[in-house]
């Protein structure tokens, strides 16, 4: 069966167009011709028509683009055989070839082949890399639906003119192959056998590939003829895209269809239809070398994982989103998604499943050929030298072309005589040490930041130490300038390296204090500091620069000092920070800090006066550079995709990466993508899941096949989160273990089985938490996260209108924090209660039962009573309760339910804002109760700041009458004969309040200032200078009328 | 001020309903030896009237004279020191606090206090009320360790501290306790006492109350004193002059519940739990206890449910109550029993129905 394909490659670079013929040994392939591609693709196209290969370099208005007819008889016998041909010549080689229909398909390429002995010397011209690509294009499937499209689309993008014209011809001619293929198999696969007619064929393709160069245009017309007769015959379906999807439908009744399109489907990407049903070939391991792949939808029989992973195991590489590098766009259906669209526009073609395997295994068929080959090119190498060199400088541009398999054997040879060679001379030093950056620019990655630290560290003695008196009036001016710098970032990625490199750069005297240094607060004792504590060493240094200011720095070493790892000062260094600081103030010489993580706690206070440099990790590409180096500079071979993965796994950290590489060193010289991924799948581990990718993977649709201690560890992740997450998103699971379930009985059973799975893990969690019964953990995780995952993994599905498809955060935690506020205002509202002594009931009474009628009575009156009235009823009933402001609000707050009417409503804004009025009425004439007197809890601020802040009158409080006034005095002593200081000071301010209308304008006014800051939960957090105030004026009086109450 | 606190007894001879418990309590503190008391009973039956009512027995007036105070008191635990802090409400000869607010630290208050009361004996030297009292709030709400170790200390300290613990039910006092104290029973009033006092206070308001509506009031109020007077003054303030069949409105709380229920029998599917699960919150967001979720839930669905139901779901209900009282976050566990009722009642529906 003859699967005719697209494929593209992309890149700067010469094909050689190579006829091989099966039959005679791979090895006696003839070079036919080079085809230079610069920047766009070579399009391999088989067509059902047997033995022709043909490659055509196509120049349309200064882009190229390559056709390669390309053929595969079967499994064992393969041609290859190309020509150039220009675009135009090709479509009516199409056409030719259909018109003459299927039975004699065989004559027209027989043309073609004679022209192809002169295409070697046209090539040779060129003189260009050579590269074999056609043995990699091995096709065996009809061609799908979305493949045909994919020329027209393709050359609309190349040849602007044509813009309608082109879909139409292409989709049919594929049509019409694939008619071919289906009608009558066995007529093409007869005439393959023989060479000599191959060779024929091809040789008619040159043929007519000769004329279009000239007459280019032309083929607008053909186009136009082609659509006309075309369109009609379009589209069909393919038969696999049916097959599958009868396959599909029966496991867990849900077929394509349940999912509207790509895009609402996404995240939840099926199984494929055919897992682990095919063998998954073993090729070269380089043979998608140079090939940038994207995997998009499901594919056949490969987890989208594992089809990255082989090829990357052979070499090739795999992005994320389509781009003009990409060479294959990997996905066995259309799922109409922007990776497809986008491949389409940029005319990357398709490639299925198969497609991939073929490859693969064609390169281990091809394998042998290739040995042969390479034998032959390094009895030539002299020849071929010029132009690997030229490959290799290719390379480097990006797009990551194969290395020659000539090319690669010598460099690995006569690397590993330099590898013995080195190996002997620096054995003892590790390679963090041996290839640490020698110079700044070596430095990976942060460039920006490097002289940026460079610049400043330049500048550092102009701009502090210049001229004492300027000095002053230029910081003050420009507090942009730092006098200590801050270099942040994970660890490994050459922050301590950096601030080395620069110091060194300018000639700076290093002074390096790290965490293996006592870092605690100098010692203020004279003695002690000489010789003991680091500290104050530190502090002699960077004061001691001051006698030399006036020197000439130039012989003076200047010197910078280092502070290391200053995140992990900690028990031992106490007030470590602090000191830093007050040396940075002081500091006669640039101070570099090193952290992690900026955002640390203890390092709040030195951020303030720190320069602040953010190091980025370095791109895995960059690393992946580097370590090329250190592995050609040790003889190491490595390929880059290895690298690359390398640089990954170890996320930024390139001095981890270095450990690992030489560690794989020792054992191996030759390292592949396989070693790497084997070599790091123990670390990867360990590396954090988030929690959402833990549930997402417990919940999915396939969780049923993990293995349980994998379950494990996902659950184990973060053993708080995951089960917030399950409990928050099991419902929306419809469980695939159920299958048909009309009227969703057993997925409701289910969920409750859950829920009380879940529930026990709550009970576990408390025996672990509370006991310390940690060894309770995996029961834990069992039952809260394993089990009802176990019970309901399956399809996400939406509950709610407009909610989006994913898993949600768990909404436990902020009902929790909320839970806590209202309990806390609860609390507030219940000794404010107690204190008036009016109500004794417990706070669980006070919610349940009691807080309907409070709600009633503070509410109704300004429903149905007139204004003023009101007001004074609402305002006498919270002055009996001790009820203030807030308290009203709390009250309000939990008797609010979210779908029922809100408690406020029916109350006109005019009352309200009278309410409130009435409240700052009551600030004149204000008393202290008892109930401000008692600190609520979880508020630790002294009873004198709280009665400060009922001072300052326009804030919050509420008025009291002055009938009850004195009921309130007589109960405040009766209560407060044990705290005298409080009510001494709270008489005192009553006495002021007193005294306050009289007084005027100015203290209200000063207290209003000194209170203004506060947040709106007043009496916690008012300014001190409120109640200094208050003090101050009291003091005077205070004594006098302290004693006249006492009696 | 609300008619609950207007109306509440303030001494042992006031009392209107237990009058026989009253007496006998006088006659335990005249004849000077008190020992320490239990108080248990439904909420809204007295028993914190009788307390209080107690303790003016006991030291007179200045029993009411009580200040409040939020504590802090600085535990060493073994290693560390914790801080806890409780909102204690005490006068010169006693202190009343609800020990189970600190959560599973209850323990180091329940010792702490009492220490700390130990130390400061009352000068008042005339030996007879030479000792203080601790009144104890939701003793049921203690942990075991919290018992355990006011087990010891009741007795250590017997002679200048009296305790007296007050909770609702005795069964989740341990046995320990029990018998080292006396217990008193406070039931639930009857619908006739309560409709008495409810006439009394109405006399006192001098209002006009139509024959039947204290009963009804009653009825309702599930035999809770403080309940029935407390609803009683939410219909006057809704509503006066009364009628007899004036709606007496239900908590607010209770209403939100009534509205859970039929949700859930009206569909039981993964969406309806979900709703629910976020009307749960609510509730449970406005401070009201998970347990008189449940407990309401449960009889909001009994009233609909056929009565061959009503057995297993009272059985998961209690199933899933003493989950949650095991566990701690409650509404895991409402979730789950919600989640099993819907089983139950949908396999159920489609038994029946088809």
């Amino acid at each position: 069966m003859v699967k005719p394909r697209v494929h593209r490659l992309t890149g700067d670079r010469e094909v050689i167009l190579h006829r091989s013929a099966g039959g005679e040994g791979r090895n006696q392939s003839t070079v036919i011709g080079r085809v230079k591609t610069p920047q766009l693709p070579l399009i391999v196209w088989s067509p059902s028509s047997p033995l022709v290969a043909i490659a055509a370099d196509l120049v349309d208005r200064g882009s190229n683009v390559g056709f390669c007819l390309h053929v595969e008889l079967n499994s064992t016998e393969e041609v290859d055989c190309a020509d150039a041909m220009s675009q135009s010549d090709i479509r009516k080689w199409f056409m030719k070839s259909h018109e003459k229909g299927n039975g004699n398909s065989a004559s027209k390429p027989a043309k073609s082949a004679q022209a192809l002995p002169e295409e070697p010397v046209q090539g040779s011209q060129d003189n260009s890399g050579r590269r074999k690509t056609s043995k990699y294009f091995s096709a065996e499937k009809p061609k799908d639906e979305k493949e045909m499209v994919e020329v027209p689309v393709k050359r609309k993008t190349q040849t602007d003119s044509h813009e309608m014209v082109k879909p139409s011809p292409a989709k049919k001619i594929h049509k019409v192959d694939d008619d071919d293929d289906f009608v009558l198999p066995n007529t093409k696969e007869k005439p393959v056998a023989s060479t000599p007619r191959k060779k024929l064929k091809s040789g008619s393709g040159r043929g007519t590939g000769q004329k279009p160069l000239d007459i280019d245009e032309s083929d607008d017309g053909d186009d136009d003829e082609v659509k006309h007769v075309e369109t009609p015959s379009k589209s069909g379906g393919r038969g696999r895209g049916g097959g599958r999807g009868a396959s599909v439908a029966p496991s867990g009744g849900r077929g394509r269809g349940a999912g509207r399109g790509g895009f609402m489907n996404f995240g939840e990407r099926k199984d494929p239809p055919h897992k682990g049903e095919k063998e998954v070939p073993e090729g070269a391991s380089d043979c998608l070398a140079g090939l940038t792949f994207v995997i998009s939808g499901t594919l056949d029989s490969l987890e989208r994982e594992e089809a990255e992973d082989l090829i990357k195991c052979h070499g090739g590489r795999v992005t994320g989103s389509v781009s003009k590098k990409t060479n294959y766009l990997l996905c066995d259906e259309d799922i109409e998604g922007r990776k497809s669209e986008k491949a389409k526009e940029l005319g990357t073609p398709f490639l299925s499943e198969d497609g991939l395997f073929d490859m693969i295994r064609a390169s281990s068929r091809a394998k042998p050929k290739q040995e042969s080959k390479k034998s032959v090119d390094d009895a030539d190498v002299p020849i071929s030298k010029k132009s690997m060199q030229k490959i290799e400088l290719k390379n480097c541009t990006g797009s990551a072309a194969p290395k020659d398999v000539a090319s690669k054997s010598l460099a690995a040879r006569a690397s590993l005589d330099r590898k013995k060679i080195q190996t002997a001379e620096h054995s003892a030093l590790t390679w963090t040490e041996k290839y640490k950056p020698k110079v700044t620019n070596d430095i990976i990655g942060n460039q920006s930041l490097v002289k940026q630290l460079h610049y400043w560290l330049a500048n550092w003695h102009e701009q502090f130490l210049d001229a004492g008196s300027k000095k002053k009036g230029k910081k003050a001016n420009d507090p942009g300038v730092k006098k200590a710098v801050l270099l942040s970032g994970t660890p490994g990625i050459g922050k301590t390296t950096s601030a080395k490199l620069v110091s060194q750069m300018l000639g700076f005297q290093m002074i390096e204090v790290n965490a293996s240094d006592s870092r605690g607060k100098a010692d203020a004792k004279i003695e002690k500091g000489i010789g003991g504590s680091n500290a104050n060493s530190i502090k002699e240094l960077v004061s001691n620069e001051a006698l030399s200011v006036n020197m000439d720095w130039s012989k003076h070493p200047k010197t910078v000092l280092i502070m290391d790892e200053v995140d992990g000062m900690s028990a031992g260094d106490r007030g470590g920070i602090a000191d830093l600081i007050s040396s940075i103030k002081i500091s006669k010489i640039p101070i570099i800090c090193i952290c992690n993580d900026r955002y640390s706690q203890k390092l709040k206070s030195l951020v303030n006066y720190c320069l602040l440099l953010s190091f980025r990790k370095p791109t895995k590409q960059q690393m992946a550079k580097r370590l090329m180096q250190v592995a050609n500079s040790e003889g190491l071979q490595v390929n880059e995709i290895a690298l690359e993965e390398l640089a990954e796994r170890v996320s930024g950290d390139m001095r981890m990466a270095l450990n690992q590489l030489h560690y794989m060193s020792l054992s191996m010289s030759v390292i592949k993508y396989d070693d790497v991924r084997q070599r790091l799948l123990a670390s990867a581990k360990d590396e954090d899941i988030s929690p959402f990718t833990a549930v997402d993977k417990l919940f999915g649709f396939n969780a049923g096949k993990l293995r349980m201690d994998e379950r494990m560890d996902l659950s184990m992740s973060d053993l708080d989160l995951v089960p917030l997450l399950i409990q928050e998103n099991y419902v929306n699971y419809r469980p695939s273990s159920v299958g048909k379930d009309d009227n969703g009985i057993s997925r409701m059973s289910l969920i409750a089985r859950a829920a009380e799975s879940i529930g026990d893990g709550d009970i576990f969690n408390v025996q672990i938490r509370k006991y310390r019964q940690w060894q309770l953990s995996q029961s834990s995780a069992l039952s809260s996260c394993i089990i009802p995952t176990a019970l309901l993994h399956g399809q996400r599905q939406i509950l709610e209108q407009g909610e989006r498809n994913f898993n949600r955060f768990s909404g436990w935690l902020g009902k929790n924090s909320t839970f806590n506020k209202n309990m806390r205002l609860l609390e507030d509202l219940h000794v404010h209660l107690l204190a008036s002594r009016e109500s004794n009931s417990g706070r669980g009474t006070l919610r349940i039962e009691y807080l309907t009628l409070l709600l009633k009575r503070l509410t109704e009156p300004l429903r149905v009573l007139p204004k003023d009235g009101a007001v004074r009823e609402v305002v006498d009933f919270m002055n009996t309760y001790s009820i203030s402001q807030e308290d009203f609000d709390t009250i309000v707050e939990l008797s609010k339910f979210k779908g029922r009417p809100d408690p406020l409503g029916g109350i006109a804004s005019a009352v309200k804002a009278a309410l409130t009025r009435a409240y700052k009425e009551g600030s004149k004439s204000r008393m202290v109760r008892t109930a401000d007197f008692v600190t609520l809890p979880g508020i630790k601020k002294a009873p004198k700041k709280r009665i400060a802040a009922i001072l300052e009158p326009s804030d919050e409080g509420v008025g009291e009458n002055n009938e009850e006034a004195a009921a309130e005095i007589e109960e405040e002593n009766l209560s407060d004969t044990e705290d005298l200081e409080d009510s001494a000071a709270g008489e005192k301010l009553q006495k002021e309040l007193q005294s306050l209308n009289k007084k005027g304008v100015q203290v209200h006014l000063d207290l209003k200032d000194s209170g203004k800051s506060s947040a709106k939960k007043a009496p916690t957090g008012r300014g001190k200078g409120g109640s200094s105030a208050a003090d101050k004026k009291t003091t005077a009086r205070g004594s006098a009328t302290s004693a006249k109450r006492k009696r | 001020m609300l008619w609950v606190d207007k109306y509440r007894p303030k001494t042992l001879d006031q009392v209107l309903v237990h009058q026989d418990v009253a007496q006998n309590l006088k006659k335990l503190v005249t004849e000077q030896d008190c020992p320490h008391l239990l108080f248990y009973g439904p909420s809204g039956s007295g028993k914190k009237t009788l307390i209080m009512a107690l303790l003016r027995q006991i030291f007179g007036s200045s029993a009411e004279k009580v200040k409040v105070e939020n504590k802090t008191w600085k535990v060493d635990a073994g290693s560390r020191t914790i801080d806890l802090e409780l909102t204690t409400l005490s006068s010169t000869n006693h202190v009343e606090l609800n020990p189970s607010d600190a959560g599973f630290q209850d323990r180091y208050i329940v010792q702490e206090i009492i220490k700390e009361m130990a130390k400061n004996r009352p000068i008042d030297t005339k030996g007879k009320k030479g000792f203080k009292v601790l009144v104890l709030n939701e003793v049921d709400k203690l942990s075991r360790e919290a018992q355990h170790s006011l087990r010891r200390t009741m007795e250590k300290y017997s002679a200048y501290c009296r305790l007296i613990l007050c909770c609702n039910s005795s069964s989740k006092v341990s046995e320990a306790i029990r018998s080292r104290c006396l217990n008193v029973r406070i039931n639930a009033p009857t619908e006739e006492q309560i409709v008495k006092v409810l006439e009394f206070i109405a006399k006192k308001e001098r209002l006009q109350i139509p024959s039947g509506f204290a009963a009804r009031i009653a009825e309702k109020s599930s035999r809770s004193l403080r309940r029935a007077i407390l609803s009683f003054e939410t219909c006057r303030v809704q509503q006066y002059p009364f009628t007899s069949n004036q709606i007496i409105p239900p908590m607010d709380w209770e209403e939100y519940i009534f509205e859970i229920a039929s949700d859930i029998m009206k569909e039981q599917s993964p969406k309806r739990l979900y709703q629910v699960r976020h009307k749960l919150y609510e509730l449970l967001v406005n401070c009201i206890p998970p347990e008189i979720i449940l407990k309401r839930l449960l009889f909001e669905l009994l009233k609909k449910l056929d009565a061959e139901l009503k057995h297993e779901v009272c059985h998961w209900a209690a199933y899933y109550e003493h989950r949650m009282r095991l566990g701690q976050k409650a509404i895991f566990h409402l979730e789950a029993f919600v989640a099993k009722f819907m089983s139950i009642y949908k396999a159920f529906l489609i038994a029946a129905f088809g």
